[in-house]
């Protein structure tokens, strides 16, 4: 079915190979993300990318117009920390142990570090993508355009891509193929070796990276000259490690944020913590770290059926008061930070999420920032990506009314240009996570 | 069985009677518990038993005189909950006799399981202790829904009042039948798969509604059992012909005419609150045992004057916002409300330790007193022996101790024991081990 | 980060930098007798400390009334505050660190410092003959994690032996079919052989990077050798760097380790519940490790049911250098009457008694010039109990940190009140913020901006 599908849609878009030569929004309001809001303004798409943008543009005679008015244009909105499109076993939780080694059987349990255990540094998730993933286009109906998606598996999990939400093949897709090596701290768990605990996963990381730094050293060392030299021994697990030199780390509680922060320094590498929902807790550590941080947009809440006689602890209380003031406070310290949807089932919810965040205190322009030019920035696309800003990809979100209002009315996607529009009843939380298809590409505008 | 109980110890006082357990203790404080304490006071014991105590006692000729000048003499203490002769090491499942199989086994008598050669019997005896509850069932922990691959044990067997001297468990008895223990079921979120293998999250977690289902469905099941036991007891009372005798339901026919409580073990709110209903509802007498705190239950306790056996009060508070001395404030809560309590251990390994229990709590609130009515008088009524220990008074067994200050200190010195009247050796696998390797040059 | 941190610890060191004075206690110097007099805190420190002192202009007067100060108490052997306990799947986990796994904000540091504990050694678990790295904290809750850590602790390292460690390798239990993995070492003397072998191959490795920097500093051409994160806190041990605690039970197992350690040219800084220590009391005074015990527990496993509570007293008499330990979140709140027990099992004084609670562990932990008594110069941290310390009846009133107040008896029960108000009020809030359960299929899909 799903296979019969997609090649209906190939077939689509081998009939309708040419796009409108131009498309221009007229009469809109503008969100630029880049300069002030324009209050009546045009943007012209062109050949993907973003030909012009202001008050006073001319529109191409050749161009499709869509009329703007009542409308408001933003750039589109990036997940900056996902696993849309990728469907693959290899990389999501559940699948078989791989070997470090290639070749090599995949080891049951893990003796030591020596044993490159829950790592697959070197699957790149640009390798990975699945265009039939029908999260794909329910993300893009909440008015996302793009996301960077990551393997999830292990302890380095592999490389992150920036994607955008839409194309006929994967390699349309791509953005960025590598932007950095995601790292969680989980363990073999009962009976599967090193490590097992949390301090046996931080003391791998840390074995990882000087053994990572050795063998750069003594790689180039080699290149240099290899007579006299035992030549260094192939490890893919540090290759992937020294091509992904970005790296993520889970900092979710006051506790770890304090403490990934400290990692961090010891690492000496680029670093993006993300969780950080006890962000408010820390506000002068992450200030004076000054590391970009990704915001789990999933805040927590009671459990639903629990024990009505179990009440929990203060703590836990006061996190699922205060968590969704983060966003605000640490826009106040002037930490960077992005948002991330993980975990949020129907993705209607994701906007609702950053409502709540809103009602903590987060400006409207800051809310658009965390989901547009911060993660182009901290992942270091912002030349590409995150605003409207002429000679940048054509990636928008047309609303009626504003994105952030209760009920957002996204009433156009467009990305690499391309017109995509939500199809009836994507939008209501029920139906966005569980519609297999339409609301596919439109070639057309009437 | 109480026509066996009075000839049994019409024998063990005739058996006795011509040993040295007959002697006056003079010149010392004592410590009746029951009355205010009388310094410089004798007390006379005749063939085990407490003959007469106060200032001016006469001695019969040629008696055994021990003095105590600088002394105190305390009745011997009771601990109201242990394992003492059950368990030996608590890692060697072969060296437990608690936790038997099976859901309602009230016809298990823990007293004949009792080692009294157990190296801890001397060791426990040695710090006052003269007399323990054992439970068959073992531990203050509630019934997690399984043990020893045993699903839902709940009537777990006969706890037994014991002597901590004996040659034999049938010398040790002081009543062989204190209490039938029950552990409450509780609400289990975890499957009992999962919690046997000790794997949380490796198995999925019931929803409340789930767990909460089986829990009402296994107290109707406990109300089954009652129900049976009631119509074996008719039977039997009717002299039903043909009635196949029954040792379960046999077994329950005391507790169903209240002369044996039901000792629940229920150590938070709403198990508190539902062993008392559960009570009400068939009618029986119940003892309430391991409280970790009293919820909303303390009026209702009261009212219906249920006595409580406390476990350790140096124990952790039950949860991260419980203020930090709440379970060594619990035995003062407890008697601001009127309730009648006891302290147990719950234990073997630190049976010795029940003293500084009870001295814990008067540090948070509990009147001193009290803390030392709980391991002697308080317990003996509360299991029904208060006419034979429990004090130091006329016609009582004569369980002292003789200390050379409070018992409930830590450094305190228990100089003498006597149980039954019979001077207790106070030495140990502990002394003893501490002898032969002082000794080593 | 690190100076912004110590920024932190400084501003929180002025914050208590307050000169003030107890008075009229019964002051346990643990140095110099127990006498009623005064003692003088100034910038954390202690000043002074006497039957008489000169009050500084301006300090803050508290009269203690009479009640009992003494230096605060130091738990040798602890696993709070610690997100990790053990690292179980290797035979020696020394690359594993309790330092990476803090948890600063533990209920159990507040409830350790409301009985007393003001230092305590944070270990590693107990599944590995060599586990892993250890540190040593303040108890100064509500700061950071590396605020905690007591300011040039020396880095320790936990071995075990007996038991735990070889019970990882004893026969497969079945575990839903799958059969649970078997470690070497099974055996007391596979526990041996672990031991003995890591010091072979941290000594090879010790020599091979010394033979590397040798050549590389003669400018030959060689390839930089691996760093083996695991061997390093070994080779730390050879070199004297890092202190060995030891979890051991019986006799021939502990006198087994103070020959291996003998062999490697090391000494074992302490030994920990060391149960029947009492055996080899000789052996380990000779070897010069300090003996870090239970009072009274026993018998809760085969290798325990020697124990006896008047180890402690024999160690003591036999020229053991003993402290009493918790290694319970429990315990840990009661280590004072602990310390009630050895006076009782095996008549040591009351000084010699509350000495292994104090003195004596900051001995062990090589930390006695800063803590574990009442003298002028080291740290001002001092609790302040009602009653004698050693009997059940005490309760702690005050406890300082660094001359900085941690914890205040009369503070806790006047803020019980406001705390559950507080939470009361959240409740409500969520309650009150529940979504209400309504069918909500009408909402319009491309409609205007909602009100």
């Amino acid at each position: 079915m799903q296979k019969i599908l997609s090649l209906l849609l190939l077939g689509c878009g081998l009939l309708l190979a040419q796009p409108p030569s131009g498309i221009a929004i007229r009469n809109a309001r503008i969100v630029t993300g880049s300069g002030p809001i324009l209050q009546k303004g045009t943007v012209v798409l062109r050949n993907g990318l973003i030909d012009a943008v202001g008050e006073n543009v001319t529109i191409p005679t050749d161009a499709w117009v869509i009329n703007g008015e009542g409308m408001t244009v933003y750039p589109g909105l990036i997940d900056a920390l996902s696993t849309i499109g990728i469907t693959d076993a290899a990389a999501t939780p559940g699948s078989a142990r791989p070997a470090a080694t290639p070749g090599a059987p995949a080891a049951t349990v893990s003796r030591g570090p020596e044993d490159r255990p829950l790592t697959t540094s070197w699957l790149k998730a640009a390798d990975l993508i699945n265009t039939t993933d029908r999260r794909i286009e329910s993300a893009r109906n909440q008015g996302f355009t793009s996301a960077i998606t990551w393997p999830r598996r292990g302890i380095f999990a592999g490389q992150g891509a920036v994607i955008n939400l839409a194309g006929d093949k994967s390699n349309d897709m791509i953005i960025v193929p590598s932007t950095g090596q995601y790292l969680a701290l989980v363990n073999g768990g009962f009976g599967a070796g090193y490590p097992a605990s949390l301090m046996g996963s931080i003391s791998y990381i840390r074995q990882i990276y000087v053994d990572a730094d050795r063998y750069a050293r003594i790689k180039k060392q080699y290149a240099d000259n290899p007579r006299g030299l035992n030549r260094p021994e192939y490890d893919r697990a540090l290759e992937g490690v020294l091509e992904s030199q970005r790296l993520l780390l889970p900092a979710n509680r006051r506790v770890e944020i304090t403490r990934m922060i400290s990692f961090s320094k010891e690492l000496k590498r680029p670093t993006v913590l993300y969780g950080l929902q006890e962000g408010y807790l820390a506000l002068d550590a992450l200030q004076a770290a000054g590391l970009p941080v990704l915001i789990n947009l999933k805040w927590p809440e009671k459990a639903r059926e629990v024990d009505p006689e179990n009440i929990e602890s203060l703590k836990v209380l006061e996190v699922r008061d205060k968590a969704a003031t983060t966003p605000a406070e640490l826009a106040k310290k002037g930490v960077k930070f992005a948002f991330y949807a993980d975990g949020i089932d129907q993705p209607a919810d994701i906007l609702k999420a950053v409502r709540k965040a809103m009602q903590a205190g987060l400006s409207e322009a800051d809310a658009l920032k965390a989901m547009t030019i911060t993660p182009a920035e901290i992942f270091g696309f912002a030349d590409r990506l995150g605003s409207i800003e002429k000679g940048k990809i054509g990636n928008l979100v047309v609303t009626k009314g504003g994105i952030f209002d209760e009920k957002p009315a996204i009433q156009h996607v467009f990305i690499d240009g391309v017109k995509y529009d939500p199809a009836p009843d994507t939008q209501t939380p029920a139906a966005a996570g569980a519609r297999a298809t339409g609301g596919g590409k439109e070639q057309e505008q009437q | 069985m109480k026509k066996f109980f009075v000839s049994f110890t019409l024998a063990a006082s005739l058996a006795f009677a011509a040993a040295n357990d007959t002697f006056l203790v003079r010149n010392i404080t004592v410590h009746p518990v029951t009355g205010p304490k009388l310094d410089n006071a004798s007390v006379l014991v005749v063939d085990g038993k407490i003959s007469e105590v106060g200032a001016k006692v006469t001695a019969p000729k040629g008696v055994k005189i021990i003095e105590g000048k600088g002394l105190h003499i305390y009745p011997g203490m009771i601990n109201s909950a242990t394992e003492v002769g059950m368990s030996e090491i608590g890692s060697i499942r072969e060296t437990s006799d608690t936790g038997e199989l099976g859901e309602f086994n009230p016809q298990l008598r823990s007293s004949i399981a009792v080692n009294p050669s157990s190296e801890h019997i001397p060791v426990t005896r040695a710090n006052g202790i003269t007399a323990v509850i054992t439970l068959p069932g073992g531990g203050s922990t509630e019934n997690r829904g399984f043990a020893f691959g045993a699903l839902n044990p709940v009537i777990v067997g006969q706890s037994a009042l014991m002597h901590l001297d004996g040659w034999t468990w049938e010398e040790m008895e002081l009543k062989r039948t204190a209490a039938i223990q029950m552990k409450f079921p509780t609400i289990q979120m975890l499957s009992p798969r999962a919690m046997m293998m000790d794997l949380p999250g490796a198995f999925p977690r019931n929803t409340f509604a789930e767990a909460k289902k089986s829990y009402d469905r296994r107290i109707q099941a406990m109300h089954e059992f009652f129900e049976q036991a009631r119509r074996y007891q008719k039977g039997k009372e009717s002299k039903q012909p043909g009635l196949r005798r029954d040792l379960k339901f046999e077994a329950m026919i005391p507790v169903l005419e209240g002369k044996t409580p039901l000792m629940i073990v229920a150590t938070r709110n709403r198990t508190i609150r539902d062993a008392i209903e559960f009570g009400q509802k068939e009618k029986i007498k119940i003892i309430l045992a391991g409280l970790e705190q009293l919820g909303d239950n303390a009026a209702k306790i009261k009212e219906l004057n249920i006595p409580v056996i406390l476990g350790e009060t140096l124990t952790l508070p039950s949860s991260e916002d419980d203020p930090y001395d709440s379970t060594a404030a619990l035995p003062g809560l407890l008697h601001k409300a009127g309730i009648k309590f006891a302290f147990g251990t719950f234990d073997t390994q630190f049976a010795r330790n029940l003293p500084y229990q009870a001295a814990t709590a008067v540090a948070y609130g509990l009147p001193y007193e009290e803390a030392l009515k709980s391991v002697t008088i308080n317990a003996a009524e509360i299991w029904g022996v208060a006419d034979q220990i429990g004090s130091i008074e006329k016609g009582k067994w004569a369980d002292l101790i003789i200390t050379d200050g409070d018992p409930l200190e830590t450094n305190t010195q228990i100089k003498q024991m006597f149980i039954k009247g019979k001077a207790v050796d106070l030495s140990s696998r502990h002394t003893k081990l501490f002898e032969k390797y002082m000794s080593r040059q | 980060m690190k100076r912004f941190l110590t920024a932190l610890a400084l501003s929180a060191a002025l914050a208590s930098a307050e000169t003030f004075v107890i008075q009229n206690a019964t002051v346990w110097t643990m140095a110099k007798g127990k006498f009623t007099g005064s003692v003088v805190v100034k910038d954390g420190k202690i000043e002074q400390v006497g039957e008489k002192v000169m009050v500084p202009q301006g300090a803050k007067i508290i009269d203690a009334g009479g009640q009992h100060l003494i230096p605060g108490i130091i738990d040798a052997h602890s696993h709070i505050a610690a997100e990790a306990i053990n690292e179980g799947s290797v035979s020696v986990s020394s690359m594993a660190s309790i330092d990476d796994v803090l948890n600063p904000e533990d209920i159990a540091i507040y409830r350790a410092l409301a009985g007393g504990v003001t230092t305590a050694n944070i270990l590693h678990g107990s599944a590995n003959s060599i586990g892993g790295q250890t540190v040593i904290t303040k108890m100064r809750w509500g700061t950071d994690a590396k605020t905690m850590l007591f300011e040039g602790g020396r880095p320790g390292i936990k071995f075990a032996l007996g038991e735990n460690p070889k019970r990882a390798g004893n026969a497969a239990v079945n575990v839903g079919g799958t059969p649970r993995p078997q470690r070497y070492p099974a055996t007391r003397m596979g526990v041996e052989d672990v031991i003995r072998q890591a010091f072979i191959d941290a000594r090879e490795y010790q020599r091979t990077w010394e033979e590397y920097k040798t050549k590389a500093a003669n400018g030959e051409r060689v390839v930089e050798p691996k760093r083996d994160l695991k061997l390093e806190p070994l080779v730390e041990i050879l070199e004297g760097r890092r202190d060995v605690h030891a979890h051991c039970y019986r006799a021939d197992e502990i006198l087994m380790l103070l020959r291996v350690a003998d062999e490697f040219g090391f000494k074992i800084r302490t030994l920990q519940h060391v149960l029947e220590g009492y055996k080899v009391a000789k052996e380990i005074a000779a070897h010069g490790a300090g003996a870090s015990t239970f009072s009274d527990w026993w018998s809760y496993k085969v290798e325990a049911f020697d124990a006896i509570p008047y180890n402690a007293a024999i160690m003591h008499k036999k020229g053991v250098l003993v402290s009493l330990n918790s290694d319970s979140a429990e315990l840990m709140r009661h280590l004072n009457t602990e310390a009630a027990k050895v006076m009782k099992y095996g008549g040591v004084s009351e000084e010699d008694a509350l000495a292994m609670v104090t003195i004596n562990p900051a001995k062990q932990l090589k930390i006695e010039n800063r803590v574990g008594s009442i003298e002028p110069g080291k740290d001002a941290d001092l609790v302040l109990y009602d009653k004698n310390p050693l009997s059940n009846y005490a309760k702690v009133q005050k406890v300082w940190i660094d001359g900085k107040m941690y914890f205040e008896r009369e503070k806790d029960l006047a803020d019980r009140a406001a705390r559950e108000a507080r939470k009361k009020g959240l409740l409500e809030k969520e309650k009150a913020a529940a979504p209400v359960q309504k069918k909500d299929g009408a909402a319009p899909r491309r409609g205007g901006p909602a009100e």
